[in-house]
């Protein structure tokens, strides 16, 4: 397993942990409801450093990626990033990718569902060694800086400059006497931020981070939390929907993909599922049931009929009830509807609009920063 | 099924397709209505519109539908479906009156 090089630190600030796809995670630091409060309403700082890292340069990295992955590369100009992900030879989804564009040199960022070695043989066979593809996994720290007044603590940590990038954009800010990869990209639907920065100044980040997000009452925060933000902002999750679906035209990211492009990995069995037409899509749902009965596998009914199932959930504290994503056939697959929830006699299951929550971060201007 | 969920989802499929249609046409999306998934988010994350494209959205559904987004309900461009909302909720009450 993978750890974090920010292990030691984050235990100290009691953190715990727990494995996934090969990579440690931190799973818990205060309770639930406190980190979430840290980024619905503060800000949050969480290790994103499980992701996998790389850089390459930008010749020939443009054409690597491109025939790799589902979105234009090409497209991405100097400065900005794109959101998009790398599919197995059947057309699943594995890992969920940004790609940013840093003038000589692109960075891809990886959350993915197999580890280290299983991404790395399939890099290998797409020509990684010959591209010039850089791993740094291993020697680099992300830190997450997430929620309402996350754009705060990245003004007194970089400047105000940081206030005019736009959403999915990359820029370098000096930390000390190095020069790290500050990115404005979040999945939380407030303020996010990663800072990649090289291992060795790592803990130097992380405690100048935490003061900074201490200094606005918020606090350190745990992956696990960032499953409920993202299921109640409808960010795709590819640990939670993303394990079990896997299909990314049944998951909604077509706006990943570029229709287009020749090929990339994947392509030829997406292309042809798109040609079938789809038949079931996930959509999103709500329940006044308690979270514990309310997990993935569970059936959703009409009348003595299943007609869909439970794929992800949370309980939203915005909403106080429980909301979630279930696999729904397209001709039923519209907000608005009632169902039974495990049975015909089941409770009662709504299908909603997503995402079902306004986060504060929409309400602020840049005048009020 | 209940008839009654049967028209909801045929109005609902109306109001989708014809704005699915539209946004297609006027925003020239290189995609085609079963690709959009009505719960993409439109601005910054997903579709990845910009302020000029949310312009263009507030005149599709005044022109298509018949109403009025208001400057202060930008919540209401956070995704196809919750455009298909206000839309509902302004026709019934339309149908109230």
């Amino acid at each position: 397993m993978r750890i974090s090089p920010l292990h030691d630190i984050l235990a100290a600030q009691g953190a715990s942990f727990t494995q996934r796809h090969g990579s440690e995670i931190v799973s818990s630091v205060s309770e639930p409801a406190v980190e979430y409060d840290h980024i619905r309403n503060k800000v949050g700082l969480t290790d994103f450093s499980f992701m996998q890292k790389f850089t390459i340069p930008e010749e020939p990295g443009i054409d690597f990626l491109d025939t790799l992955l589902a979105g234009n590369v090409a497209k991405v100009r100097f400065g900005r990033m794109l959101h998009t992900f790398l599919a197995d030879d059947n057309g699943n989804i594995i890992a969920d990718c940004y790609v940013a564009n840093n003038d000589e040199e692109l960075i891809l960022l990886c959350e993915s569902i197999i580890d280290d070695a299983a991404l790395k043989d399939i890099l290998e066979k797409h020509g990684a060694a010959d591209a010039g593809l850089v791993d740094c996994t291993g020697s680099h720290v992300l830190l997450g800086i997430d929620g309402f007044k996350a754009w705060a603590v990245v003004k007194d940590l970089f400047g105000i400059d940081v206030l005019g990038l736009p959403y999915l954009s990359i820029e370098m800010y000096p930390f000390g006497d190095t020069d790290i990869r500050f990115f404005r990209a979040g999945k939380t639907s407030e303020f996010g931020y990663l800072l990649l920065a090289p291992r060795e100044i790592g803990e130097q980040l992380f405690a100048a981070a935490l003061d900074g997000v201490r200094k606005y009452d918020g606090g350190l925060c745990s992956v696990a939390v960032h499953n409920d933000l993202r299921l109640e902002g409808r960010f795709f999750n590819i640990y939670a929907e993303g394990t079990v679906v896997k299909d990314p035209l049944q998951l909604g990211l077509q706006w990943m993909i570029d229709f287009d492009k020749d090929s990339f990995a994947g392509s030829a069995a997406i292309m042809q599922r798109r040609e079938n037409g789809l038949t079931k899509k996930i959509i999103g749902i709500q329940t006044a049931v308690p979270l514990e009965e309310f997990v993935a596998g569970v059936g959703i009914y009409d009348g003595s009929e299943q007609v869909a199932e439970v794929k992800a959930t949370c309980y939203s504290p915005l909403l106080q009830e429980c909301i979630g994503l279930g696999l729904f056939p397209v001709d039923i697959a519209y907000a608005g509807l009632t169902f039974n929830l495990g049975g015909a006699d089941g409770p009662a299951v709504h299908t909603i609009s997503m995402s079902p929550i306004m986060p504060r971060s929409l309400t602020i201007k840049l005048d009020d920063m | 099924m209940t008839e009654d969920t049967k028209r909801r989802i045929e109005k609902r499929k109306s109001i989708i397709d014809t704005l699915k249609t539209e946004l297609i046409q006027r925003l020239n999306l290189p995609y085609r209505p079963d690709d959009l998934h009505e719960d993409i988010s439109l601005l910054g994350a997903g579709l990845g519109l910009d302020s000029l494209d949310a312009l263009e959205i507030v005149l599709c559904v005044e022109n298509s539908f018949g109403v009025k987004i208001p400057d202060e309900s930008t919540s209401v461009l956070r995704s196809i479906n919750t455009i298909v909302d206000f839309v509902i909720d302004k026709n019934e009450k339309k149908g109230d009156e």
